[in-house]
Formats: C-alpha cells, sequence, structure tokens
C-alpha cells in the first residue's frame, strides 16, 4: 500500500460569481466529492494538484504540506507527485498508448522505463493497444490508458474527475467494476469527483458531500445515507419522503412530533441528540421501503406490535420490477403532505401480489420509531 | 534576364528565407506567451504585433525609421558607436519583411496554441513536466500544422513586401531592391518584359504558398 496515510483539505477560493469554502480529511481509502455540477468539486481537485491555487488555507497529503497559506508553501503540480485523471481522459493525442504511459517517466534511464511501461501496458491489459492512438480506443479503453499514465509514475494519490461521465450509460456499469478492480488491485489512495450519487456509492468508502461551494457532509458511506446531517443533505441524496412536522417533546430517547393531525414518535440519535424546543419546526423522512402495510388477516391491530399507526388510500402506484412504489393519500382531510399524496410506501412485488394491493386501496399503515430518521436544520 | 532582376530574385529569396526563420524563432513564442500567460502589457503587445497588418505598410515603415534610422531611437547610439546603419542596406530588407510578416505568424500560431485542450497541458505538469517541456512535447506539436501554415504564409508575405522595405532599405538595384521593387523600377523605365517575368514568378509562388497554407489548415482540422 502505497498511499497517504491521511488526506487534510481546508481552502478558500473566490471566483467571479462563486465562493469555495471546503474542509473535510479523509484516511487511506478511497473518497467521493459528490454534489451537483458547480459545486466545486472539481475546482478542489484542482487546488488539491496544484493546477488551481487557493485565496487562503491548507492543503496537507499523507503529512507533506502541498500547500499553506500562512506558510507561504505552494508546491507546483510538478511537485506533489499526484495521479490526476481527467474528465474525457486527456490523453496525448499525438502519441501512442505506450508513450503517453511513459510520459511521467521521460527522467528515467532507458531500460527501467521501457520494463515500466510494459508492466504498466501489462497489469492494465492494454497490451494489443501499445502502438495505437487514443482517438482509435474505446472509451473504456482509453480511460484504461489515462489510468495507466497516472499510475506509471507511483502516485502516492490518485484524482479522478468524473471517471465515468466520458462513457455511454450501457457501458458505465462495465467501466464502473473496471475501475473499481483497477483502483482496489493497485491499493491508491483515492479522490474522485462525481454528481452521480450511484457512482459515489459504488466506488468510495467514504462521501464528502458539497452543496454551492461548502461540504454540507463528510463520513463513511453507510453513515450518510442513514443519517444525513441536515435536509439539504437527504435531498442531494436523493431521499424521498422529507416531511415537515412540529415538535411535541423531546427527551434523550425520543422525539414526539405532530403530523397531519395525529402524533408521531422517532427515536432521538443516540450519539447527537437533539433537543428542539415543543412547537419547534421539525423535519424528518421516512424511507419507502420502511413504512408495513398491516395485513387484514391477521385480527385486529396489535398495538405493541405496531407503532405509528395511520391509514390511507393507494393513490397511484409505480411498477419497479422487484418492487412496487404505492403513493398514499392518508384519510386526515386537508393538503396532502407531498402534493398528490402523503407518504411514497415501497412493497416487494411478492408482498404487492399476496396482498392483493391491486384489488384493495385502502391500508393501514404502521411505523416503527427506528426507521422515522429526524433530520437536525 | 538582367543582372539586376537575378540578383532581385536573389536578394528576394534570401530576405524571405531570413524574415521567416525570425519569425519562427520570435513570433512562435509570442504566440505561445499571447496564448497562454496573463502578464502585464499582454494587449499592449498584442496590439503592437498586430498594428503593421492595418496600417499602411509606408506608415510602417516611417516608424521603423524612427526606431532604426541613423537618427533613430536605436539607430543613433548604434551609429555613434560602430559608424554603421542597417538603413539602406539589405539587412534592412529583412527587418521590414521580419515585421511586415509577424502578424500573420503570430496570430495564426496563438489561435492554433489556443485550440489546443488544457487538460493536456494540465496533464503534463501533473506527470512531473515543467512548462517548457510541456510547451515543446505537447502544445507546439500539437499546434504544429497551425504554427506552419502561418510561417508559410509569412514567407509569402515576406517574399512580397514593398512599402516598409522601400522606406527602410531604398531601392538600390543589386543591393535593396527586392523582386516587387524591381517589378516596380522595371515598369517606370519601361522594361515591361522583365516585370512581366517577375510578375509571373511571384504570382506562381503566391499560388503554391495558398495552396500548401491550405492543406495544413485542412489537416489541422
Amino acid at each position: 500500500m502505497s498511499g497517504p496515510r491521511g488526506l487534510d483539505v481546508s481552502i478558500a477560493k473566490r471566483l467571479p460569481g462563486f465562493s469555495l469554502e471546503a474542509t473535510w480529511s479523509a484516511g487511506d481509502e478511497v473518497v467521493a466529492l459528490f454534489g451537483a455540477s458547480g459545486a466545486g468539486k472539481t475546482l478542489t481537485l484542482q487546488c488539491l494538484a496544484g493546477l488551481v491555487t487557493p485565496d487562503r488555507g491548507r492543503i496537507a497529503v499523507g503529512g507533506q504540506v502541498f500547500y499553506d497559506s500562512a506558510a507561504a508553501v505552494d508546491l507546483p503540480p510538478q511537485s506533489r507527485r499526484l495521479g490526476y485523471v481527467f474528465q474525457g481522459y486527456a490523453l496525448f493525442p499525438h502519441l501512442s498508448v505506450a508513450d503517453n504511459i511513459g510520459y511521467g517517466l521521460r527522467d528515467w534511464p532507458r531500460d527501467p522505463r521501457r520494463r515500466r511501461v510494459a508492466e504498466v501496458i501489462e497489469r492494465l491489459g492494454l497490451g494489443p493497444l501499445a502502438p495505437r492512438r487514443p482517438r482509435e480506443l474505446s472509451g473504456g479503453q482509453q480511460q484504461r490508458v489515462a489510468l495507466g499514465r497516472a499510475l506509471a509514475v507511483d502516485p502516492q494519490l490518485l484524482l479522478l474527475d468524473e471517471p465515468l461521465s466520458a462513457l455511454d450509460v450501457p457501458l458505465r456499469r462495465q467501466i464502473r467494476e473496471e475501475l473499481m478492480s483497477v483502483v482496489r488491485e493497485w491499493g491508491k489512495a483515492t479522490v474522485l469527483v462525481t454528481h452521480d450519487l450511484a457512482e459515489a456509492f459504488h466506488l468510495a468508502d467514504r462521501i464528502v458531500v458539497y452543496e454551492a461551494g461548502r461540504v454540507v457532509q463528510q463520513a463513511p458511506k453507510g453513515e450518510i445515507l442513514s443519517a444525513p446531517a441536515s435536509e439539504a443533505v437527504a435531498r442531494l441524496m436523493g431521499v424521498r419522503n422529507i416531511l415537515a412536522g412540529t415538535v411535541v417533546k423531546a427527551d434523550p430517547e425520543h422525539i414526539q412530533f405532530r403530523w397531519r393531525g395525529r402524533t408521531l414518535e422517532a427515536v432521538n440519535s443516540p450519539t447527537r441528540s437533539y433537543f428542539p424546543e415543543p412547537g419547534a419546526p421539525l423535519a424528518f423522512f421516512i424511507r419507502p421501503e420502511h413504512v408495513r402495510l398491516i395485513r387484514k388477516d391477521r385480527g385486529p391491530i396489535d398495538a405493541t406490535h405496531h407503532m405509528n399507526i395511520m391509514a390511507g388510500r393507494v393513490v397511484d402506484e409505480a411498477d419497479f420490477g422487484l418492487t412496487w412504489t404505492l403513493y398514499v393519500r392518508l384519510d386526515e382531510p386537508g393538503r396532502a403532505a407531498q402534493g398528490e399524496y402523503d407518504l411514497e410506501v415501497e412493497v416487494p412485488r411478492l408482498v404487492y401480489e399476496i396482498l392483493e394491493v391491486e384489488r384493495d386501496r385502502h391500508w393501514h399503515l404502521s411505523i416503527h420509531r427506528g426507521s422515522i430518521h429526524v433530520l437536525p436544520s | 534576364m538582367s543582372p539586376d532582376t537575378v540578383s532581385a530574385v536573389w536578394l528576394s529569396a534570401r530576405v524571405a528565407v531570413l524574415a521567416t526563420a525570425l519569425n519562427a524563432v520570435i513570433g512562435v513564442p509570442l504566440a505561445y506567451l499571447l496564448a497562454r500567460r496573463r502578464f502585464r502589457g499582454r494587449r499592449v503587445v498584442d496590439l503592437l504585433v498586430t498594428l503593421p497588418l492595418v496600417l499602411p505598410p509606408t506608415v510602417t515603415g516611417y516608424y521603423l525609421i524612427a526606431l532604426l534610422g541613423r537618427r533613430g531611437l536605436l539607430g543613433s547610439p548604434l551609429y555613434s558607436l560602430t559608424g554603421w546603419t542597417i538603413a539602406f542596406t539589405w539587412y534592412a530588407a529583412v527587418i521590414a519583411a521580419t515585421v511586415m510578416a509577424l502578424p500573420l505568424v503570430v496570430r495564426t500560431a496563438r489561435a492554433a496554441i489556443e485550440s489546443v485542450d488544457r487538460d493536456l497541458e494540465r496533464a503534463a505538469y501533473t506527470l512531473g513536466r515543467s512548462e517548457w517541456q510541456t510547451a515543446l512535447t505537447i502544445t507546439l506539436p500539437l499546434a504544429r500544422n497551425g504554427i506552419l501554415a502561418g510561417l508559410v504564409l509569412a514567407f509569402a508575405r515576406a517574399l512580397g513586401e514593398f512599402g516598409a522595405t522601400l522606406m527602410l532599405a531604398g531601392n538600390i538595384p543589386g543591393r535593396t531592391a527586392t523582386v516587387p521593387l524591381a517589378i516596380y523600377t522595371a515598369m517606370q523605365t519601361g522594361e515591361s518584359g522583365q516585370a512581366l517575368v517577375l510578375v509571373g514568378l511571384l504570382t506562381a509562388l503566391s499560388c503554391a504558398v495558398l495552396v500548401v497554407a491550405d492543406r495544413l489548415g485542412a489537416e489541422a482540422r
């Protein structure tokens, strides 16, 4: 493992009409900078590589300070030893695949350089392509050459800018697998930029969420979906059923709040308990797959088994193959929370068929209090 | 052909080749700086280089005399030091042709350099190459056809230069009279046969130059 053992970024950069203020850190892992386009992700990558100089801040990789405005340190890109894979790959069109891969090794003596190029070509399975020009290669092959060119110099950190966006959608899955295996096999600490959540989840261990030039959350990827730091992050993550209620009372274990004419109970976060005042507005979300339909063939509803019970009607539905999404409007009068409906409910296809949801549209629902996620505002 | 006609052709060839070489040495780096660097006075340099394209050649010639003539800004110290002046020598014809052709090289080469994807240069920097090495191995090779097209145009321009050359170098048969000046003299003195030979020569050369420049431009795209 030739990783940096720690990456600390804290930078500010002002551009016309945009300002970046980003602070995050990571260990020896794959980090995804995730956010909408124009959120400052690529600019961060360019600052890391030394292609853009921040206005102030500090960047350290593996204990080596790349940039420190206070100490007037600013290493040029040539001295940072980072492997940058550009969006669109930026292969040198007038050089062969082998010469592209060997480009960073021009200072090496001839024989070691040849051996290194041959080794990289071999490891990436580019053998027959070595004499070709980049324009004769497919998108996936170009990406491998770009990776090879970056890895040949044995960088301490790999930077990938939107690594899959230059590819057609049907290819992406396959190339994503290839990319993952290359990154894992070469054991490089990696920072990648993406606006595709699925890509971030597939490739990264840790996710740094960007919004409008700010870091709004950074966490291991599992945590970021289960505990988004804010409503903004939840929306960026594509979380469904983000709803607004009013606090009744909060204690270290539970939060009670009013929503659509009833009182719901949620588990308060054991690590970061949240104590809003009674009457304060509260944002929360409920995963569609965590809403349960209560079976009608098991007798009366058992209140010890079900909590946060409500009743409603399926007003619309969508077939996703393995699952169905039901759009449920509660029986409460008044405006529905999400336009025509109050809740999205996701049920497995088998459940949909056994319960005959197609025919039977009125259901009681229950939500475990652990499945209601309160979003700190 | 009269001896003066032969010497005019020979002189024009030397002037055009030397002016083109000077343009390669001065114009290409200048084009690179204007395309890739942001420095103080960049707009002024850009303006000065482009000016000979729009000024009447005699006006450019006037400025060249003011700069390099025996009483000129640079010319007078040179004269008082060495007793030599560039005015009315064949070097003056080279200078005039170089200055007149410079905008063609700088503008064409600059456009070609600007069209090189900056990410290619950035990639070279992250791979440890200096700006100088990157320019030599990536930027200039990729802009090659545009640069060559500019130099071919500069060669043609240098070959046909008249006004600025007349001002700075004069029209001394056998010494500073290039082909365009010799054509003028031949017409003035009624030797239209000599004029026709030279006119045919320049026309053929100019056509050839346009074909080559066009090919290079098409390849660049």
